[in-house]
């Protein structure tokens, strides 16, 4: 066997499951409208946060659909160690007041995971 | 679309595939779009495929992945000591084939013909791309450690360092320690994959054996190196919960009032730190007699887990994309490797500043590239990076939790950590390691949700 493959083809051989390239989820819209750099800042959230902020059944706190304003105060308090945390606090002195900003509105724009139960 | 829509669209249109496959192939993709190829479905490959995916729906995405299915190396030493077993740390590709419209390729990548933009692979296929993602883990060398270098000598000394059967070889190889026995590890020199993990695993064997009732085990540790990423939290653990007894050379390293708080155990500790000024380095093993020789002399195991000096996955060295390190330079601001154009080298086997080898920096960098290449495929300037890592280790007991965490940005050309504290402050508190322990569990799944569904 030998062939030349390009990603149509692959999926018209049935190498793969068929999906059509643009899904329109809400995920992707969401993101569409964000600034790029909003996007970078946020991005190194979601390895615990979960994807967009998304995170399902767990010890973290879900950050899509929280306001910009408990994002900001959140962040703040950790970096100031007025809160007491774990690692937020590191972390978020880490970052630039503009970043902070940039990732608030980037998630307060992201819709709330809703658990199925509740859909 | 609602997301019942898209279901049903999906489902509509996965049917309608598998019945005209020639029209929903030509429906699906235009001549003109874009096509990404991915050579392994790790952590790096995974997450980038979903991501890329995410932020350029446009965007084709083919993964070529040797492996079914996931098996994550991450929180894998647990798997040892029998907290969870193989199931939990396999993962299915299906959520990123169906709900992300990622392809998937099943075979092992033989060969890349970069000026024709080819990927081929075992079964003869060939698929081309317009950029190539390289995230293909890494490989082992056993070149330095005379007495290793025999298939043999691997098969009944096992590292268990990238997931896979070897880890239910370790766990046997621990239950078979006789009472009151003695296991050595051996971490491997700079830079290797997950820095706080072979510590942790000493650790968790620890824990153990001191479960199982044995009042007189004891762990070794015989490192070529005199310091590791979370040691000074690490060691302050041990102190309180295995007699550890603080090396005298790594005495510097805390404040003296800092070393005054250490207790002076009168009977050697459950667990020993043999650190590169101390001797540590092992010269010599003997399999059949179960020996390790370091420069500070002969030890008798019961138990010997090796993690041997690591390198870039095979692939890539293949490929010609590693230097003489044995890993690949990449710029640091796309990860475009510097010695092929159009391929981005990311994860374990990339050579990324001061960002560790971990599942966090790998899973970081793969979200930068599909945002650097989401870029350059519009013809837009790439973007000012911010990186994350965060690897969570325990010293041993369940509950008893520590970490590193870092934020990175590009500085001089190089990626650079903030100037923060990365871990855990002296003597924090009880609620802190504790709830650091809680954290750590609940990433194992946060984090696999975050690459995988
Ligand atoms: C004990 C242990 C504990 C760890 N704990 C943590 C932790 O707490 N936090 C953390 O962040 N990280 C942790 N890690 C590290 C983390 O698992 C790795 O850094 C991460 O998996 C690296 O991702 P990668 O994509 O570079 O490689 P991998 O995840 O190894 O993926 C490489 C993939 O490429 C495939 N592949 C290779 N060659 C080919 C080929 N020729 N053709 C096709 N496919 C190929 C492989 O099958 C594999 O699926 C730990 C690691 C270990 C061993």
């Amino acid at each position: 066997m030998n062939k030349t493959i390009t990603g149509a083809l692959a999926v018209a051989l049935g190498f793969v499951v068929m999906v059509p390239a643009a899904i329109a989820n809400p995920e992707q819209t969401a993101n569409g409208a964000q600034s790029p750099a909003a996007v970078m800042a946020a991005q190194t959230c979601g390895g615990c946060h979960g994807t967009m902020g998304q995170v399902k059944d767990n010890a973290f706190m879900p950050l899509a659909g929280m306001p910009t304003s408990q994002f900001v105060l959140a962040m703040k308090s950790f970096a100031n160690g007025s809160r007491p945390s774990t690692l937020m606090g590191p972390l978020a002195a880490s970052f630039s007041d503009a970043e902070i900003q940039a990732m608030a509105e980037y998630f307060a724009a992201i819709p709330k995971f809703q658990h199925e139960a509740n859909k | 679309m609602s997301t019942m829509n898209r279901r049903n669209f999906l489902k509509f249109t996965t049917a309608a595939a598998a019945a005209t496959p020639f029209l929903a192939g030509k429906s699906a993709f235009a001549a003109d779009e874009k096509h990404i190829v991915v050579i392994g479905g790790g952590v790096g490959g995974a997450t980038f495929a979903k991501y890329m995916r995410l932020y350029a729906p446009e965007v084709k995405v083919t993964v070529i992945e040797r492996k079914k299915e996931y098996q994550r190396p991450y929180g894998s030493s647990e798997i040892i000591v029998g907290n969870v077993d193989m199931n939990d740390i396999t993962i299915s590709y299906d959520a990123l084939q169906k709900k992300h419209g990622v392809n998937f390729v099943f075979d092992t990548v033989t060969g890349v013909d970069f000026d024709k933009r080819e990927v081929s692979t075992e079964n003869g296929t060939k698929i081309t791309y317009d950029r190539l993602v390289v995230a293909p883990g890494i490989s082992f060398d056993y070149s330095g450690i005379a007495g290793m270098d025999t298939e043999a000598a691997q098969q009944a000394i096992v590292h268990g360092w990238d997931a896979g059967d070897q880890l239910l070889t370790l766990q046997k190889q621990l239950e078979a320690v006789p009472v009151d026995g003695t296991v050595v590890v051996v971490p491997p020199p700079n830079p290797y994959r997950c820095p706080p993990g072979p510590y942790e695993r000493a650790g968790l064997i620890t824990q153990w054996l001191i479960n199982r009732g044995d009042k007189n085990a004891k762990v070794i540790i015989l490192d070529p190196k005199n310091g590791f990423t979370t040691d000074v939290t690490m060691l302050q653990a041990w102190n309180r919960l295995y007699g550890f007894n603080l090396p005298k050379a790594f005495e510097k390293n805390y404040k003296p009032e800092q070393v005054a708080t250490f207790t002076k155990h009168e009977t050697p500790g459950k667990i020993q730190w043999v650190m590169a000024e101390e001797g540590g380095r092992v010269v010599k093993v003997d399999v059949a007699a179960k020996t390790v020789e370091a420069e500070a002399g002969v030890f008798k195991a019961d138990m010997i887990n090796i993690i041997p000096p690591l390198k870039a996955g095979k692939i890539a060295l293949d490929l010609g994309l590693a230097d003489k390190s044995g890993w690949c330079p990449v710029d640091q601001k796309t990860f475009e490797s510097t010695l092929h154009p159009l391929v981005h080298v990311i994860g374990d086997a990339c050579i990324a500043g001061e960002m560790p080898k971990s599942g966090y920096s790998a899973n970081s960098q793969a979200k930068v590239v599909a945002l650097q290449i989401k870029a350059l495929l519009a013809g837009q300037p790439t973007i000012e990076p911010v990186l994350q890592n965060t690897c969570y280790a325990l010293a041993g007991q369940s509950d008893y939790g520590m970490f590193v965490a870092d934020v990175f940005r590009l500085k001089d050309g190089k990626l650079k950590r903030a100037d923060q504290p990365r871990y855990l402050p002296f003597n924090a508190s009880t609620a802190q390691y504790r709830l650091s322990a809680v954290y750590l569990h609940a990433w194992m799944d946060s984090f696999t949700q975050d690459i995988f569904s």
